[in-house]
């Protein structure tokens, strides 16, 4: 479905760009507030301990110290971010949970003094065994992390869709593998930054760097005991989040306590240690799975278990367990799926939501076991994919439906554009390979994190009294992914007009409500909103227009900014008239032809009164009725396919990605470049905990490399060059047939990189991230055998 | 990781550097490029109290100087000078090669050759290429200046010869007659601001092109407390006509000789096997380089 577009789907700059690459961009690190106090925190060195004593007078007594609170002195509600698995309090009071527990929260007058006060606090320690993995955690008689987690099993997962004993019989060709992973870390730039302060009234601000500014709000609101709207939850410019930043944490709630005890305002800045304690990234991953085909490709079932290493809280951890799971169900027909699932406590840093969040080490083992299986039957990779892959309209076994998929496209697009065919004609060289794999995601969760039948979000389009001006205002937390673009485009495109007449205002909650940035739903959910917001807006305008004129309202709409009339424009000389009788001495006013949105927004105005259009998105009823079928429901989803070609060093183990060619699905680009630094953003991701990032820890549950030194992201050396193929679908539940492509582009990666090193080397890896020294030892296991292939 | 307080204070001349270190004691720390210094202050493992810069001692000198056979490298060049010396590449290729492995282009700008090898790390990509060229180091106190073999500077991670109230004057080098070559090769996860896993320099000294070798120099990074001459594999090397066998053995005398470590970066299993590999890349590259037969 072809549509001609004014503003959508070009290629303008983002809106915040001349701002962010001149600095002039406010983060909140930049933010200053008279009398501002300076907050820090202190953190338990050990990852397992009852607490016996604290003292802070040594602290309180430092010279400069404004307020030392200590786990007694907090609120005792517990908060995170599934409502039946609070299992956070603001301060641990006599026991905590993982080296980098928050046991103290300091302000004085300097950022060196409230440092110095948190390292003069006093804790005395009796440590109890730690639990440092899964396995162990899982044991019997292994020591006990939370009262609310019986064997430590923080969420478990069961279900089958189809049947898989039954389905194991027709199975042809079954394999079984099974793949681990080590957590890793978001890496954004900005480490997370509250500032907090109360106005006269009592009522509070905080501004954060946060991607979910209204689950932040509503955390304040219950742990400080004050109704919603006596707390505001601002968004400076946000340097990056990719999930570790979509919940309230102890720092934000600390800070607003520290700011009430000294009634002063407070800021505290995490350092970059501090980012891996607060952790909440991606979790520790261990994937069994059995999957069976015919042996003309047809996928017959999958029958998958996974544990969850989740670290000392729940945070997303549910959400995590049931994605790692329904996300397998497509883009392929895969009829019988059993799953079942593990979320594990132990003493590390909690993990959380990470860009294609629970689904893409999952997704790097199946993915791997679908070449498997096409090398031993003797298919393309591609080949077997598109044998089984879905189309728009169909639904998976699990009940989540395609309203669009242009999953074929992706594939015919990566395959020829980086010439498949004839590279794998050309037979293997040692030590170069090419690999291909992949993915999908939802374009935005069906269902808030509390339970609720709240619209996900509202936006307002507000037009300027004085006539051109169009105002934008929403929730939506632009993080650097884009969304504030992403409205005005949207926006301009409703009414036809030039990008340039809209201004974004977001990420405050006075604005509007938004669930925020997380689940790829920004686009579909808050675009919705704002398109519903804007045409409201136009009809006012057309309203205005058909009054005086007598013509139909239908007659009246703008392009690029200019008022196209079907009928004769007789009634343009006086409004243009009046106009320019209000604007005495000004210069450079619309002088002759069409009448300007500018002319015709004034005049709706003066006729009207205040315009403004509302506009609010809540998905449809999804889902099916089985438990869990709330997570990985969306009312639409992305897909993409990646072919990654490197080469490895056989003696070293080294290996070098030459090329990423990927495409992706979005329904429809709403902004190409932005699209393009979305897939490029998730490959390069992809590229880093494919090969190199993984958060280490000592045997006493210390983080080793809590530093970009040692926990390595990729260089601009290391980057391939990156090919972005955008495939249009449309998606009918999307604005403009819009749906998401913030996370769906890290999935192929892993596994596309991981079929490349194979087929580079014949080995198979079974564990993340692919070092050096992993891949020779993958390789040395071949021997004498050979290739697995 | 703040960085703490600290006195500040700009010498003009080596004496007075070398004064100013008499003067405050054990507390006085020099800084040239900060690179070092300044990271270990953030992250608590040092706290001097008076910072003495030296960076106004490099006057108009430039970051390498040949006088006959003789090389002399001054402390203050930068690794991105050194990295791009024609002269430093021409005569000791690997130590530019050493010096463009640093870090990032942005650490390379700041980074000087005497912090490198002041601070003495295991790791320091400069220190294995001029182990194989016997370079010595000049230092100079208030009391006196001494010269002193690179071999026997390292005594242990962050530890060598040079005092408190020392400074690091020159890195001299003296040219071998006949045909040489030589080669650096580091081992990383990534392609920049990479700590070495491994990583092997070494030169061959020929008597004529396609001869038998003179000197041989095999020093290894990351593998040992200090940089490390791996002297079996030199004596190997010693005399002989090389070829690829010879080559390969001297990798694994070389191997045998390391010393690593299991560390967050790699396993000392893993270290000792790369050594091997390493050091036979860089024999066959220097070899090439030193025109060596085919
Ligand atoms: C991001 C990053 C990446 C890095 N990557 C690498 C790498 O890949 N390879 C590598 O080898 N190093 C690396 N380093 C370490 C560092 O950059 C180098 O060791 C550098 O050469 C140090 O030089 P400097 O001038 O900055 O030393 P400084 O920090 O100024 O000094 C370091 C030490 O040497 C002493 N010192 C300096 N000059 C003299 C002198 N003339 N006489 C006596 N003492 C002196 C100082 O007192 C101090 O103790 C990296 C550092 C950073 C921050």
């Amino acid at each position: 479905m072809k549509r001609d577009f004014q503003v959508l789907g070009g290629r303008a700059p983002r809106v915040d760009a001349g701002d962010k690459v001149t600095g002039q961009a406010l983060y909140a690190a930049d933010l200053k507030r008279p009398g501002m106090l300076f907050g820090a925190l202190a953190h338990s060195p050990v990852a397992h301990a009852r607490i016996v004593g604290v003292n802070a007078d040594r602290a309180r007594s430092l010279p400069g110290v404004k307020a030392v609170l200590l786990g007694a002195d907090v609120p005792q509600v517990r908060f995170g971010v599934s409502p039946a698995r609070y299992d956070e309090t603001v301060l641990a009071l006599d026991r905590v949970r993982y080296a980098g527990d928050e046991v103290a929260a300091v302000a004085a007058v300097d950022p060196d003094t409230a440092l110095a006060a948190a390292g003069l606090v006093e804790v005395e320690y009796e440590e109890l065994p730690a639990v440092l993995d899964a396995s162990a955690a899982l044991l019997p008689g292994a020591p006990q992390i939370h009262d609310m987690y019986p064997g430590n099993i923080c969420a478990e997962v069961h279900q089958e869709f189809g049947d898989v004993a039954q389905a194991r019989a027709q199975a042809e060709v079954v394999r079984r593998d099974v793949f681990t992973s080590k957590m890793q870390s978001g890496a954004f730039l900005e480490p997370q930054c509250a500032l907090a302060e109360f106005d006269h009234a009592g009522r509070l601000t905080l501004w954060s760097a946060t991607q979910t500014p209204h689950y932040v709000q509503r955390t304040l609101a219950m742990v400080l005991g004050l109704p919603e709207h006596r707390v505001r939850v601002v968004m400076p410019r946000v340097g990056g989040g990719f999930g570790p930043k979509a919940s309230a944490s102890s720092m934000e709630i600390a800070t607003c306590l520290l700011a009430r005890a000294t009634g002063k305002p407070v800021k505290t800045l995490f350092s970059r240690e501090q980012v891996f304690l607060h952790g909440r990234g991606r979790h520790q991953f261990r994937h069994e799975m059995e999957t069976g085909i015919r042996r003309d490709g047809t996928l017959v079932f999958l029958e998958h278990r996974a544990i969850l290493d989740g670290g000392a809280f729940a945070s997303f951890g549910i959400a995590t367990v049931y994605y790692a799971g329904s996300l397998l169900a497509g883009p392929y027909r895969l009829p019988n799926m059993k799953y079942d699932g593990w979320r594990v406590v132990t003493n590390k840093p909690a993990c959380g939501a990470q860009r294609g969040h629970g689904a893409v080490h999952a997704r790097a083992l199946f993915e791997q076991q679908l070449d498997l299986l096409a090398e031993e039957i003797g298919m393309d990779p591609f080949e077997l994919r598109l044998k089984n892959v879905m189309q728009a309209g169909d639904v998976t076994c699990n009940e989540l439906n395609m309203s669009s998929l242009g999953m074929r496209e992706c594939l015919e697009a990566v395959r020829s554009d980086c010439g498949w065919d004839e590279k794998r004609r050309q037979g293997r060289r040692p030590g170069r390979g090419i690999g291909m794999a992949c993915g999908f995601f939802v374009s935005g969760a069906g269902y808030p994190i509390y339970r609720s039948r709240t619209p996900h979000c509202t936006v307002r389009v507000r037009l300027d009294e004085n006539g051109g001006g169009v105002q934008v205002l929403s929730g939506a937390a632009e993080i650097g992914q884009g969304s504030d673009t992403m409205l005005a485009t949207i926006t301009a495109e409703a009414l036809g007009i030039p990008l340039d007449h809209v201004t974004v205002r977001s990420g405050d909650t006075d604005l509007a409500l938004d669930l925020g940035a997380y689940s790829s739903r920004t686009t579909l959910m808050t675009g919705s909103a704002a398109k519903e917001a804007a045409e409201s807006v136009l009809r006012q305008i057309q309203e205005a227009l058909a009054r005086a004129t007598g013509e139909p309202a239908g007659d009246f709409s703008f392009v690029r900014g200019l008022l196209h009339l079907r009928g004769l424009p007789h009634c343009v000389e006086a409004i243009r008239a009046e106009f320019q009788k209000e604007r005495r001495g000004y210069s450079g006013l619309p002088a002759e032809g069409p009448l300007t949105f500018r002319e015709a927004s004034r005049f709706a105005f003066l006729e009207r009164g205040l315009i403004t259009g509302a506009g609010q998105y809540r998905p449809p009823p999804l889902g099916g009725g089985f438990k869990g079928a709330a997570v990985g429901t969306s009312p639409a989803y992305g897909c993409s396919a990646q072919v990654a070609e490197v080469e490895v060093d056989l003696e070293t183990g080294q290996v070098k990605v030459l090329r990423i060619t990927g495409a992706h699905d979005c329904g429809q680009a709403v902004n190409r470049t932005q699209v393009e630094g979305q897939m490029h953003g998730s490959m390069s991701m992809g590229l880093g905990e494919a090969l190199t990032e993984q958060v280490l820890f000592d045997a006493r549950g210390r983080i080793l490399n809590p530093n970009f030194s040692d926990y390595k992201i990729p260089t601009a050396l290391d980057a391939p060059e990156l090919r972005a193929l955008i495939v249009d679908s449309h998606e009918p539940n999307g604005p403009f047939g819009a749906k998401e492509v913030g996370e769906g582009g890290i999935m192929p990666t892993i596994p596309a990189v991981l079929n490349a090193i194979r087929d580079a080397t014949g080995a198979v890896i079974d564990e993340l991230p692919a070092t050096p020294e992993r891949v020779l030892a993958a390789i040395r296991k071949l021997g004498r055998h050979g290739p697995a292939r | 990781m703040r960085l703490p307080m600290f006195e500040y204070a700009e010498a003009k001349s080596a004496a007075e550097a070398c004064g100013m270190l008499a003067d405050a004691g054990p507390d006085a720390a020099l800084i040239a490029g900060g690179t070092d210094l300044l990271v270990r202050m953030k992250r608590g493992l040092e706290r001097p109290a008076r910072v003495v810069s030296i960076r106004r001692l490099r006057g108009g000198l430039p970051a390498v100087a040949r006088d006959g056979a003789r090389l002399a490298l001054h402390p203050l060049a930068t690794m991105a000078e050194l990295a791009a010396d024609p002269l430093l590449e021409h005569a000791c290729g690997n130590v530019a090669a050493g010096a463009r492995a640093v870090g990032s282009p942005l650490v390379r700008n700041l980074a000087t050759l005497g912090g490198n090898l002041a601070s003495a790390r295991p790791c320091a990509d400069t220190a294995p290429p001029l182990l194989s060229w016997d370079a010595r180091v000049r230092l100079q106190s208030a009391s006196g200046e001494h010269s002193v073999p690179l071999d026997d500077f390292f005594t242990g991670p962050g530890a060598s010869a040079l005092r408190r109230d020392e400074l690091l004057t020159a890195v001299e080098i003296e040219l071998p007659a006949g045909s040489s070559g030589s080669a650096f090769l580091k081992l990383g996860q990534r392609a920049a601001l990479e700590i070495a896993i491994a990583s092997a320099a070494v030169r061959l000294t020929l008597d004529r092109p396609g001869g038998t070798i003179l000197a041989a120099r095999v020093a290894l990074g990351s593998v040992a407390p200090v940089p490390l001459r791996a002297r079996a594999a030199e004596d190997l090397l010693l005399g002989r006509v090389p070829n690829e066998d010879l080559i390969r053995e001297a990798g694994e005398a070389a191997a045998r000789e390391a010393r690593p470590i299991d560390d967050l970066r790699a396993s000392a299993a893993y270290r000792r096997e790369m050594v091997a590999v390493l050091v036979r890349r860089a024999l066959t590259a220097a070899l090439e380089r030193a025109g060596g037969g085919r």
